[in-house]
């Protein structure tokens, strides 16, 4: 009848891009006579800030203020593909063709200012709206100043289109499952440590905090980044504990059909969250930046369940981690079967001992 | 039957029955509060009656004939913002939105109220609010900040005070 | 200043909290009609008789759309990786799990949708159902899908994604011990704020607007169109402010529909999901059964992994192929292990269609490896941070299926938290890099296993 605490790790990785990639993104941009800069992108924003994001590499790669910057993802008229807003790659396989095409922006605002000024393209640089010549300040020009120039002077359009594609990553051996190309963009690596208390009259798991490390390549906005691990924390802890679409899976009865039956967390299941955030760089991202939307709620069923292990002794791998199942496991006090070398957990779930026609052959 | 919704008195032609949330979403075109759930289990269509946060979901709008209806859209707006609304841009306490307008007027009416920047009292006071993307967590920081009356700079987003920087990492 | 790494604000962050973002459901278009759904009862049953004229006769109601209405009635959303078709967009012969769509009504308001579709005449003759994916290959499991029980199209029309690498018998056979474990992650609802909603108007040049929450709109677009047999041009997708998606908003589940009626009634549809119909309807987060077996040294090297997979698909296989192949590719987590045999399998049961949600594919794997990781710490007595730390891997290993990391991060992001949690590594562990594998960090087993990072 006590209150029992524990601590449990995971370390996990996951991909940036579509699997396999073959996941084409496209962007272009206009610039106004004034010098403002409408992006035209088809990723959609679901809240994880992609708009925002876009915006900051635009403005990075111009050298122009980030609200000079107008992102336009609202039709598909005007906007060109994205492949979608998934496999974590808003940020790095969408945001490289933003900034492939402010890059060809930048080109065209250096060519147009090296006429104003009389100076070669390659001794210009843009910094906060203004072309100015390295190394001689006093030298310089206005974006706006040089969008107006081509409206009115040269009668030109300045616009930068970009598409970022890896090219499809095939199985050559369907056997042996091998790629002929890494299929991914990028890696992006996570640890968590889950602290909880477990309640062995009740059952009921309390998550009381989760440590965190993210190496996220990039934090393009550090904001940003917090809101996709704090959001996946919960999500996660939701996985972990709480939500089941079915809760005597593999029936299908009694399913939750309001928030009241489904259990979404609630601000009362908020753990303390203490979260360290490292940038070791992706090769070819933009600014470095990795995926980080989806894995944030990865490493926090695994790192609870062997809290949950390390505070009461049982080990419960059907998620979530519910007090009825906590209760039946230390009801249970389950041993794992030891047979020589084998030290073999949870036979009663296995195909081996449910199913009849699929067998899962370990060597002996 | 006539209501007064963020400041101007209107005449309501719905029948007494609707709730408020379609009296305001179809027959005004106050679309601020969202149908999550339409039973009261979400707060995404939560408005302040006569300065209360209700499930606007669950009200009939016979109920609340005469009174003061406010809305996110009422407690400030783009050029001039409320003390909420600006800590909730500063903080980063809306990913998505779809929940802001519901949290807000509620964040709104606890401050309002005298709410300090107690992080279980603040959660009390939004228990019910769901929200699938943030976490809660710079909610709560937002409500905090906006219940001790800081100013905010909106040019810029808060540090999380739960996330420490630290650069490198790799080989 | 600088933009990149700038903590600057959200791009639509004013409006949000004003409340002047737009959302589907915001807009408003005049003459809008309310769609409703027929949805089978039933988990699985044949369709003997389906008769729609009560409805479509019913003051107040414009349009009904059953499976005759579509041009192209099954459209694989993946069919260019190579999954063929299985699902009819509405349900002709067969409906296979509770909830799917078979006819729409598109109606002057609510209350009169929902008449029209209690008046639809559905006449369906029960069939067993099959729920449990270890039971759907036992020679008397219900069939509950046209191509079998599992998913037989992966390339060269094998019936399961299958890694292979090096020599897992010997691996068990050096194996101090061999450690086993069964993993259920449970199938979990995306739970956006915003239901699945969508508008459609026809626009007087023949054209479709179509306003969607689709986290997609190209990929969305695509789907429409295919089913429709338009090309591109004839549809305008408006979005790209959704309210939450997480994976749930791609499988494309109301657009096509939506424009049928819409191009039928000729008039503006809306059809928007009660929070039941998301909870109760919409696709979920698979649930999958894994069984891990590793045989380890007695010093914590993880020798070799033998490991089943099977994935609930629920009816259709929608992304179920693509998602078992990301985690295929996966299902060694962040460590190096050089002897491998996986198999698995995409099963269907009598579930509703299981689909993308936040790490599809990698979740699932991630909860079993690190589980099962740390029940070997446990049972070989070793600390969990320096068990991992040591199979954790390095520049120079290579993947399940043979990809070189260039630059992995395993090692410093669990440093990281141990020295969060003041948890004190021995030195050897303080110290570890991801550098290439040398000395005691390069036994005997791994070399064959090491790759170029220079050929990538």
């Amino acid at each position: 009848m006590a209150v029992h605490t524990g601590r449990g790790v995971a370390a996990i990785e996951y991909p940036t891009g579509m699997n396999q990639n073959g996941d084409p993104s496209q962007a272009w941009i206009k610039v106004k006579p004034d010098g403002r800069v409408d992006v035209f992108a088809g990723t959609s924003d679901i809240g994880n800030g992609s708009k925002t994001i876009q915006s900051q590499i635009v403005a990075e790669t111009l050298g122009v203020p980030y609200d000079w910057i107008t992102y336009d993802n609202s039709n598909t008229d005007s906007s060109p593909v994205c492949t979608g807003t998934f496999a974590s790659r808003a940020t790095f396989v969408a945001g490289m063709a933003v900034k492939k095409a402010a890059e060809r922006v930048r080109e065209k605002v250096l060519e147009i200012a090296g006429k104003e000024l009389e100076i070669d393209p390659s001794d210009l640089e843009i910094l906060d709206g203004e072309v100015v010549a390295k190394g001689a300040p006093q030298k310089k020009i206005s974006v706006g100043d040089v969008a107006a120039a081509a409206t009115w002077t040269y009668g030109e359009l300045i616009t930068g289109t970009g598409a970022q594609l890896k090219p499809y990553a095939a199985i050559v051996d369907p056997e042996t499952g091998r790629v002929d190309l890494p299929p991914h963009s990028a890696i992006s690596y996570a640890a968590c440590a889950a602290e909880d208390e477990v309640d062995d009259e009740t059952g009921v798991v309390t998550v009381t905090r989760l440590v965190q490390c993210f190496d996220v390549g990039r934090a393009i906005n550090p904001t940003l980044v917090e809101g996709q691990i704090e959001g996946g924390a919960v999500q996660g802890l939701g996985l972990g504990v709480l939500e089941n679409c079915y809760p005597y899976y593999p029936s299908v009865e009694h399913r939750g059909g309001q928030f009241g039956s489904y259990l979404a967390p609630g601000m009362e299941d908020l753990p303390t969250l203490d979260t360290v955030l490292i940038e070791n760089p992706s090769a070819d991202g933009p600014y470095g930046a990795k995926g980080i939307g989806e894995m944030a709620n990865n490493p926090q069923p695994p790192a609870i369940a062997a809290a949950v292990y390390d505070a009461v002794g049982v080990w419960v791998t059907e998620l979530p981690i519910t007090p009825e199942r906590v209760l039946r496991a230390l009801k249970a006090k389950a041993e794992p079967r030891r047979e020589g070398k084998v030290v073999a957990f949870d036979d009663e779930l296995s195909v081996n001992t449910v199913g009849t026609g699929l067998r899962f052959e370990v060597p002996a | 039957m006539k209501l007064t919704v963020n400041g101007i008195e209107r005449e309501i032609e719905s029948p007494p029955l609707t709730p408020l949330l379609f009296v305001l979403r179809e027959e005004l075109e106050v679309t601020s509060p969202k149908a999550g759930c339409q039973q009261g289990g979400c707060g995404a269509c939560t408005v302040l009656v006569d300065g209360d946060p209700r499930r606007s979901c669950l009200t009939a709008v016979a109920a609340v004939a005469g009174a003061e209806i406010t809305t996110a859209e009422g407690i400030g707006a783009p050029e001039e913002l409320a003390p909420v609304q600006q800590a909730f841009t500063h903080h980063y306490a809306a990913q998505c939105g779809f929940c802001t307008a519901g949290m807000l007027v509620a964040a709104h009416a606890y401050v309002e109220g005298g709410g300090t920047d107690d992080r279980h009292a603040i959660s009390e006071a939004l228990a019910g609010h769901v929200c699938r993307c943030t976490g809660y967590v710079k909610i709560i920081d937002a409500v905090a900040a906006a219940a001790r009356g800081d100013s905010f700079d909106l040019a810029v987003t808060a540090e999380g005070q739960y996330t420490t920087m630290q650069s490198g990492g790799g080989s | 200043m600088k933009a990149v790494g700038a903590r600057l604000p959200r791009y639509d962050g004013v409006a949000h909290v004003t409340g002047r973002t737009v959302f589907v459901d915001d807009v408003r278009i005049p003459g809008t009609l309310w769609v409703k759904a027929l949805r089978s009862p039933a988990h699985h049953a044949d369709v003997k008789g389906l008769d729609v004229r009560k409805a479509e006769s019913a003051k107040g109601v414009h349009a009904v759309i059953t499976w005759k209405d579509v041009p192209l009635l099954e459209y694989g959303h993946l069919s260019a990786l190579g999954i063929p078709a299985d699902e009819p967009l509405l349900a002709k012969d067969d409906v296979r799990y509770k909830g799917q769509p078979i006819a729409l009504v598109a109606a002057e308001d609510e209350e009169t949708a929902l008449e029209a579709v209690e008046a639809i005449e559905l006449d369906l003759e029960e069939k067993p159902a099959l729920f449990d994916v270890r039971k759907a290959f036992d020679a008397d499991a219900p069939r509950v899908h046209h191509w079998g029980n599992w998913y037989p199209h992966f390339e060269a029309e094998m019936d399961r994604r299958q890694i292979r690498k090096g020599d897992v018998d010997r691996a068990f056979d050096e194996a101090d011990a061999i450690v086993q474990g069964v993993y259920r992650p449970a199938a979990i609802e995306h739970v956006p704020l915003e239901t699945q909603v969508c508008q459609v108007v026809p626009e007087p040049n023949g054209r479709l607007t179509i306003y969607s929450c689709t986290q997609a709109l190209y990929f969305s677009l695509g789907v429409v169109a295919a089913h429709l047999q338009v090309p591109l041009n004839k549809l305008k997708l408006v979005g790209g402010t959704v309210g939450g998606g997480f994976g749930g908003k791609v499988d494309t589940a109301t657009e096509t529909m939506c424009s049928l009626l819409a191009l039928k009634s000729g008039r503006p549809v809306k059809w928007r999901w009660t929070r039941e119909e998301e909870f109760l309807c919409s696709s979920t987060r698979a649930p999958w059964h894994m069984e891990i077996a590793d045989a380890v040294s007695k010093d914590g090297w993880i020798l070799g992994r033998k490991m089943l997979t099977l994935h609930d698909s629920g009816g259709y296989a929608r992304f179920s192929p693509y998602g078992l192949t990301k985690h295929s590719f996966h299902h060694t987590g962040a460590y190096t292990i050089p002897n491998l045999s996986f198999d698995g399998y995409v099963v269907f049961t009598n579930r509703v269609p299981t689909t993308a949600m936040r790490g599809f594919g990698v979740t699932s794997v991630s909860f079993a490896t690190e589980t099962h990781m740390s029940r070997i710490a446990d049972v070989l007595g070793l600390d969990p941070f320096e068990v991992r730390l040591r199979n954790a891997n390095r520049i120079g290993d290579t993947s399940p299926n043979g990809v070189v990391y260039t630059d992995p991060s395993t090692v410093p992001t669990i440093q990281a938290i141990a020295e969060h949690l003041g948890h004190e590594l021995s030195a050897d562990y303080r110290t570890m890099t991801n550098a290439k594998r040398e000395g005691e960090l390069l036994p005997e087993h791994l070399v064959a296993q090491l790759g170029n990072p220079e050929d990538h």
